[in-house]
């Protein structure tokens, strides 16, 4: 669909309604990195380490390569908030492999750094540093965003992030809920293509299909296909036409938009 | 009567603008992400640098960089655009002093834009405002006589450098010194997927709507003029494409609605209505198309059902 794969060192948004396969997308596309030598991290927010391991060894990839930062904010709200630079200082990748199967991990017990779109980006800022990353999934910003709510200047603060991992080299995943229609997020506007997943129930089963919204400076498939959450993964059918009841639903959706 | 229009180089547009736009005024060209308004804004730069004007393209969105290989893939040259880069640094959240970005930054042409990202400074970022940018665009159009001008977009101006209190006085200002500069401008506006109103659209003297819908079988994409002051215009949506030449107009004859379906791979399907014969060269069936075409190589004109959302 994407006509050969993403063009290195931009940001990507990936966003749809929860179970729709965003965190499952993101991995495997990490593995994708990791099968061709390449460095990969995980910024685990939404679920802690140890649970992300174990639904993705359902999946039988092995992972253990995939490094994560984990910023899970498991423990922030019973103990006092630590300043950005200790945050820094704090924070805690681990490979997936190494993730234990207590949900906390020992950085986690010991501090509860405050979470933000500012802190994570200096975190990355340190761990960048010191390993070559070229792939990074942010799991998920909708959470980080939250986390972060009450910060000045949360539009700055995402351009800022997203160019902070251009300069680095880095191709990357950001993956959203799917965004509210009446209102534009920055990310929306200034990744370089968003992918969207949807899953809906019609009749008695799940339907899922997957959309290429916009992806800058490459023709890109404008169908929407078919999708699969299968035990390998997920799985597009760039070849086949979605059903009708199922193109309905999406023409629904956007003519409501226009 | 009005002075002769601008043409925007977008083949079919020009017709429902009754001949273009009229000179040294803003306006709008507004559509939801990927709905092809920095192409659009792209081809009427270069219908200027071909008429022989000099044009600028200021950059907010995306990293100049990323715009001229974006721009390759449709094979254009925008080496004689020039551009300002105006996408603002990583922030440091310390407290280093910020360098006065006038003095840092000029406009240069797109063939002098190298090919990988502008680092920020490591010691000191640079701080742009609004108020820089007005300072520098007004200096740039002193020293050179400008007629047209790409603000891309008007929303990363108004997300990233203004402040919330003074937002709508802020963008007005703006938009006055662009009619004060005596150039025609288009300004990229990101509409969410429900769309309300805002002051920069009532405040230019125009707007092209970009539209982009699923309709039956696959995306359909369309254009409209919303409003156009001192001229007639063409009050009807008309259906458009983005092809391997950029963005096209249909022409009213051609249009059926259920069949302007946008392909991809894939679309070979039997049920596939013929494409219009005039429309070969530009909009090829699919089923010419490559498995996969790496991104920075220009695919061969008219092998291209949908060059998707280059424009954001």
């Amino acid at each position: 669909m994407l006509r050969g794969g993403l063009i290195p060192n931009r940001p990507y948004v990936v966003c749809g309604t929860t179970g729709s396969g965003k965190t499952t997308l993101g991995i495997q596309f990490l593995h994708q990195g990791v099968r061709q030598g390449e460095r990969a991290l995980l910024v685990a927010i939404d679920e802690p380490p140890a649970e992300i391991r174990e639904n993705v060894r359902a999946l039988g990839w092995d992972v253990g390569k995939i490094r994560i930062l984990d910023v899970h904010p498991t423990a922030k709200a019973f103990s006092k908030r630590v300043s950005l630079v200790e945050v820094a200082a704090q924070r805690s990748v681990a490979s997936l492999k190494d993730a234990g199967s207590s949900a906390k991990t020992e950085a986690m017990k010991q501090a509860s750094p405050d979470i933000s779109v500012q802190s994570l980006q200096l975190m990355l800022n340190q761990e960048l540093k010191e390993i070559r990353y070229s792939r990074v999934v942010i799991d998920s910003l909708t959470s980080l965003k939250k986390l972060s709510e009450g910060m000045d200047d949360m539009n700055n603060s995402i351009s800022s992030l997203l160019r902070f991992l251009s300069e680095a080299k880095v191709t990357s995943l950001i993956i959203t809920d799917l965004p509210d229609p009446t209102d534009l997020e920055p990310e929306i506007f200034i990744c370089r293509g968003e992918i969207r997943l949807h899953k809906r129930m019609i009749a008695n089963r799940i339907d899922r299909c997957i959309t290429i919204e916009k992806f800058r400076g490459s023709p890109h498939d404008t169908v929407p296909r078919p999708m699969t959450l299968t035990e390998t993964g997920i799985r597009v059918d760039a070849k086949k036409r979605i059903p009708k009841s199922s193109m309905r639903m999406l023409q629904a959706f956007t003519q409501f938009g226009r | 009567m009005i002075k002769e229009k601008v043409k925007t180089g977008v083949p079919g547009l020009d017709d429902m603008l009754e001949g273009g736009l009229i000179p040294a005024r803003a306006y709008i060209v507004s559509g939801t992400t990927g709905s092809g308004k920095t192409t659009l804004a792209m081809q009427f730069l270069l219908e200027g640098v071909r008429q022989g004007e000099r044009v600028v393209y200021v950059c907010l969105d995306e990293p100049p960089n990323e715009v001229k290989s974006d721009m390759r893939s449709y094979g254009w040259d925008i080496g004689r655009v020039q551009v300002f880069d105006a996408t603002p640094d990583i922030m440091s959240y310390d407290k280093t002093p910020v360098r006065d970005v006038s003095t840092e930054r000029r406009v240069f042409y797109f063939k002098d834009v190298p090919d990988t990202i502008r680092l920020t400074s490591e010691r000191s970022p640079a701080d742009m405002t609004i108020n820089t940018l007005q300072e520098i665009l007004k200096q740039e159009m002193k020293e050179r006589r400008y007629t047209r001008v790409v603000i891309d977009s008007l929303t990363s101006l108004r997300y990233f450098y203004i402040r919330t209190s003074e937002e709508n006085s802020s963008m007005m200002s703006f938009l006055r010194l662009l009619s004060d500069l005596e150039v025609t401008s288009l300004l990229t506006l990101h509409l969410p997927e429900v769309s309300k109103p805002d002051v920069e659209v009532h405040v230019a003297r125009g707007e092209i709507r970009l539209h982009k819908w699923i309709d039956g079988r696959g995306l359909v994409r369309g254009i409209t003029v919303e409003k156009y002051r001192g001229s007639s215009h063409d009050n009807r949506l008309r259906f458009m494409r983005i092809t391997s030449e950029g963005v096209v107009v249909k022409p009213l004859a051609q249009e059926k609605p259920a069949k302007q379906v946008e392909g991809g791979e894939g679309d070979e399907g039997q049920d596939e209505p013929p494409a219009p014969e005039e429309d070969q060269s530009a909009t090829a069936p699919a089923a010419l198309q490559g498995p996969t075409v790496p991104e920075d190589i220009p695919p061969p004109p008219g092998n291209m059902p949908d060059h998707g959302g280059d424009g954001i």
